[in-house]
This record gives structure tokens, C-alpha cells and sequence, in this order.
């Protein structure tokens, strides 16, 4: 063909279904974070928790294995119950924490930083489609650190318990697992993709992540103190968080007051509402700050 | 000698230029400006109410106290410090313009040193300068009684206290974090586990403990607070360092992480493209 018949052709190939095209993103950030020994060692080591766990309600159930450790009466000392599954669904989500602070500033940053986002926006992808792909990413390794193990363990408990009788018994302890830990594993994406999206430079993206977390959660205490109030807990993502599974483990206000690191003070609690409201408010800014910023073109002053 | 304080006297300038109070820092003026906006708030409430008199003077310097430890020391100053120090070589990486400062005949030392400085001044200014303001706005509604409390009965020297600890705070974590920017692509790993271990600090063995700058900072502190229950009982007491020790040591402590880092920077080499 004579070169100057080579002109613009589009591609005339098979496309991805669009309900399906924002899993391309994942696809290729999978294998690059492959490729970092820290992420693989910290993933890895993740699991700990949920196998020290299993370990615990296979050994509750076992009792030939209490007599072989010579702790007969081991089984009054540690519950399989709501706190204990609370618990683990903190300690899980605390590990998820870091994992998106040091994951998620690096998503969206390169591609804003070298001006490469419209290289995706001039293809048949959406600024939507975008979003959900770099939070795909994020949310498929937190879920594989918080509910998927969370709801394994459930089975488990519930196969070594009564079986069905005993799931039945207790399905607000799988609800509040797998939404509760949505709930958690929203906020921490938006978040991150928000920071990404407005701090260039990761490290000070997570730096911000664990500011908006810790520094935050300080200063809701130092306001608390200062101004002798409880609605200083607003600013606490870790205690809101703590007062919704409450509410979706079904444990009881009075006795539970959260799990590991994600709990509400005794005495000090806010109405449910308000904890949603603060949390949705925080959803809704993160979105915002990513509608800002998810363009096409940008102008610079 | 004297070329060599000129030297650090230009770094020192060029750095001020740059940093200090520079928009990229906002996040690091909030830290520092929070808790002087949320006594300020105190008083004017408090102005607002007549002082109804729901607390005590004492109770207000409880509160600080607990302001103090819990919001400057381990939040604020820490995460300030990581802001401001880490930036200092690895934000220059990221422009990089790092090369402009190792193409001139200065010796890496003193780029370390005049970077130091300068990062200390900025820290210095906010978190000391915050620490100040707000002792002195905390217990401002009480009028008379408040100046009678700081002129002529504990205020001054707790004030005192407060400011030496708020600037070895500064200069040990400057020292940490400066270390950090130089040595980690990314700081924020070694922030995170240097946050975890001085978080950690109460609940180490005594010979642990001490290797942390809240060990030393905590026993500077005029007024003590204790770990809230349930962690009260994983609380390892240790007998506290006496000022003597506590406050030479800390700086001597700074300046050999300080001088690690400036030998260090001798060997550093530029690869932008990483």
C-alpha cells in the first residue's frame, strides 16, 4: 500500500465487554506489584492472624488436642463469639490500613504526575471505569486479608460447632464480617485514590494516609479533652468504624464497644447516625477530590 | 572553619527560601496549628459562657498535659518531623535538582548540616511556637488567676518544660527522619516503624525502652500521664532518666545520627531514573 494511503483507521478488533473493561487495570498493577518483595512478604505475612485463629477454634473443638497441651479447661478461656471475631476482623483491618497506604498512593499518582491519564480517557474507557479499576486492585488484596479469611473462619467455627444450626444461630457475625469490612475497605480506597490523586509524591500520599487516620483520631481526642465534649469522635475514623460493627455484629453497646484498634470509648458513644453521616461525609469528599482531579486534560496556571 | 560556616549559613538561606512556609507544607501547619486553633477555641467558649465554672484551672493543665503527650509528641511533632525532614533530600530527588547542590564545591556534610538547620528552624518555629501559644490560650478565660498561675506559681516552668521538650522532640526526630530521606526511597516505611516502636515504648523491657526518643521525653514532661485501662496493666515500669542524662543524651544521640547521615551523603550517588 502506497504510504500516503496509510491514513487514521480505528481498531476494528474485538473490544472487552464494558462491564468487564475496568479489570484491566487490576491486571497489569497485579504483576507489577508482584514484583515488590515487601508487598509479597507483608501480604503473606497477613495471614498469621486468621491461622493463629484457626488454629484457635480447631484446638476449642478438639479435645484430645487440649489434653495433649495439657489445658483441659482452655475452652473457658478463650469465647468463639463476637468479640472474638471482631477482634480479628481489626486486627485484619489494621494490616489492610497499611497495606493501602503503602499500595494506593502509588495508583494513581504516576499517571496524573507524567500526565498519562488521557492516554487512558482517549480510549473507550471512562473516567468511572478508571476509578473502579484502581479500586479493584485495592479491594481485591484487603478483602483477601479481611472477609475472605473472616468468612472462612465463620465456616469453620460453624462446621466444627453445630453446623448449620449454629450459622443460623449467628448469621449477624457473617453479615457484620463481610459489611463491615466493605464498610472499611471503601472508606480506605477512596482515600487512597483520593491522596494519590492529589499528593504526586507517594510517600507523602501515605504519609497522609496514616495522618488522616492517627493524626486525626488524636486531635478528635485532644478536641474531646479540651472542650470537655464526645463529638470530637467524629474525626475518629477508627472509633466510628468500631460503632458500625457493633451495630452489624449485633453485638450488645453495653459489653462491646469494637474490636482491635477500631473502638469506641465506654461512655463516650454517638448516635449511629452520626457515625454513618460522618463516614458517608468522608466518602462523598474523597469522590469529590477524585472528580477534581480524573480528567482528561488539565489546566495548568 | 569560617568558609565552612559561610557554607552552611548559604544552605541554611537557600533551604528557608524554599521551605519555609511553602504551600507544599500545608499539612504540616495544620498539625501544628490545630491545637492552637482548638484552645482558642476553648477560650472564646468559654469567654462566651462567663466561665460557667465547669472546670478548674488544674484540670485545664491536666488537659494540656494530656494534649501534650498524646497529640504533639506522638502525632504532631512525629508526623511534622517526617514532613519536613524526609523532604529535605528525597523531595530534591523527585524535583531533581538534588544535583545542583553535589555539582558545587561544598563538602556533602555541610549540605547535610545546612539542610538540618534549616529543617530545624522550620519545626522549631511551628511545633515550639504552637506549644507556647497554646499553654498560654488553654487557661486564658481564667483571666487574673491564669497570669497569677504562670508568673508567680507552676505556669512558667511547666511552660518551660513543655518548650525544651517540644524542641529535643524536633531535633531527635529531625535527626531520625533526616537519616530516613537520605537512606529510603521511601520514608514512610521507616516512619511507620518508628512510629510503631515509639508507640510501643511503655509496654518494652526497661533495656529497650531506652532505645526511643519518647523514653526521654516523656520523663521531661512536668506533668505525668498514665496509659488509660486496659493497656495499664502491660505497662513495664522504668526508673525514669534523670535530666542530666535524658536531655545531653538525646542530643548526642541526634548528632551521631546526624553525623552517620552527613558520611553517608559523602557516598550517595544520583540516579533519577529509579
Amino acid at each position: 500500500m502506497a504510504v500516503y494511503k496509510k491514513t487514521y483507521r480505528p481498531y476494528d478488533g474485538a473490544l472487552t465487554p464494558s462491564f468487564t473493561r475496568f479489570l484491566v487495570i487490576p491486571r497489569y498493577a497485579f504483576e507489577e506489584m508482584r514484583k515488590s518483595r515487601f508487598l509479597t512478604i507483608f501480604f503473606i505475612a497477613s495471614f498469621i492472624n486468621p491461622l493463629v485463629c484457626a488454629l484457635i477454634i480447631y484446638v476449642q473443638h478438639n479435645a484430645s488436642a487440649l489434653n495433649l497441651l495439657g489445658v483441659q479447661n482452655a475452652g473457658r478461656l478463650i469465647s468463639i463469639n463476637t468479640t472474638f471475631f471482631m477482634n480479628f476482623l481489626g486486627w485484619q483491618s489494621m494490616l489492610a490500613l497499611f497495606l493501602a497506604a503503602f499500595t494506593g498512593p502509588g495508583q494513581v499518582s504516576p499517571d496524573l504526575a507524567n500526565n498519562a491519564l488521557s492516554l487512558y480517557l482517549a480510549r473507550p474507557f471512562s473516567r468511572v471505569e478508571y476509578v473502579l479499576g484502581k479500586m479493584w486492585i485495592l479491594i481485591v488484596l484487603m478483602s483477601l486479608m479481611t472477609w475472605v479469611p473472616g468468612l472462612l473462619l465463620f465456616m469453620l467455627q460453624a462446621y466444627l460447632e453445630q453446623g448449620w444450626t449454629w450459622m443460623q444461630a449467628n448469621t449477624s457475625l457473617a453479615v457484620g464480617i463481610f459489611v463491615g469490612s466493605w464498610v472499611w475497605l471503601l472508606i480506605l480506597a477512596l482515600m487512597a485514590l483520593a491522596l494519590s490523586a492529589w499528593v504526586k509524591w507517594k510517600p507523602a500520599a501515605g504519609a497522609l494516609m496514616f495522618g488522616v487516620f492517627f493524626v486525626a483520631a488524636g486531635f478528635g481526642v485532644a478536641i474531646n479533652g479540651v472542650q470537655r465534649t464526645r463529638w470530637g469522635h467524629l474525626l475518629n475514623i477508627s472509633a466510628l468504624i468500631g460503632s458500625i460493627w457493633v451495630q452489624l455484629f449485633g453485638a450488645n453497646p453495653a459489653e462491646n464497644n469494637g474490636g482491635m484498634f477500631f473502638r469506641m470509648p465506654q461512655g463516650q458513644e454517638l448516635p449511629l447516625w452520626c457515625c454513618w453521616t460522618a463516614l458517608g461525609v468522608l466518602c462523598l469528599i474523597c469522590l469529590y477530590m477524585l472528580t477534581r482531579k480524573i480528567r482528561g486534560m488539565e489546566v495548568v496556571r | 572553619m569560617n568558609l565552612w560556616m559561610r557554607q552552611i549559613a548559604g544552605v541554611l538561606r537557600l533551604e528557608m527560601k524554599k521551605t519555609f512556609l511553602s504551600r507544599r507544607g500545608w499539612w504540616v501547619y495544620f498539625l501544628a496549628l490545630g491545637p492552637v486553633f482548638l484552645t482558642l477555641g476553648h477560650w472564646l467558649i468559654e469567654i462566651g459562657t462567663h466561665g460557667s465554672g465547669r472546670h478548674s484551672l488544674g484540670e485545664d493543665s491536666l488537659v494540656f498535659a494530656g494534649l501534650f503527650h498524646f497529640y504533639y509528641l506522638r502525632l504532631g511533632i512525629f508526623f511534622g518531623c517526617v514532613g519536613i525532614f524526609s523532604n529535605l533530600f528525597r523531595g530534591e530527588m523527585l524535583e531533581k535538582t538534588l544535583h545542583y547542590y553535589y555539582l558545587t564545591p561544598l563538602r556533602r556534610e555541610l549540605l547535610v548540616a545546612g539542610k538540618y538547620l534549616a529543617g530545624l528552624a522550620t519545626a522549631l518555629f511551628l511545633f515550639v511556637g504552637s506549644t507556647a501559644v497554646s499553654f498560654l490560650l488553654i487557661g486564658r478565660h481564667f483571666g487574673a488567676g491564669y497570669t497569677d498561675y504562670i508568673l508567680h506559681g507552676p505556669g512558667l516552668s511547666q511552660l518551660g518544660s513543655y518548650v525544651l521538650v517540644a524542641a529535643l522532640a524536633c531535633i531527635g526526630y529531625g535527626a531520625v527522619f533526616l537519616m530516613s530521606g537520605i537512606f529510603f526511597r521511601n520514608p514512610m516505611i521507616p516512619a511507620a516503624v518508628v512510629m510503631v516502636w515509639e508507640n510501643l515504648n511503655p509496654f518494652l523491657p526497661t533495656v529497650l525502652k531506652k532505645i526511643s526518643v519518647i523514653f526521654y521525653l516523656k520523663n521531661l514532661c512536668p506533668v505525668e500521664i498514665p496509659i488509660p485501662p486496659p493497656f495499664n496493666v502491660m505497662v513495664i515500669d522504668a526508673d525514669p532518666t534523670p535530666f542530666w542524662i535524658a536531655v545531653p543524651g538525646l542530643l548526642v544521640l541526634s548528632l551521631i545520627l546526624l553525623i552517620y547521615s552527613g558520611l553517608s551523603a559523602r557516598h550517595t550517588e544520583i540516579s533519577y531514573g529509579e
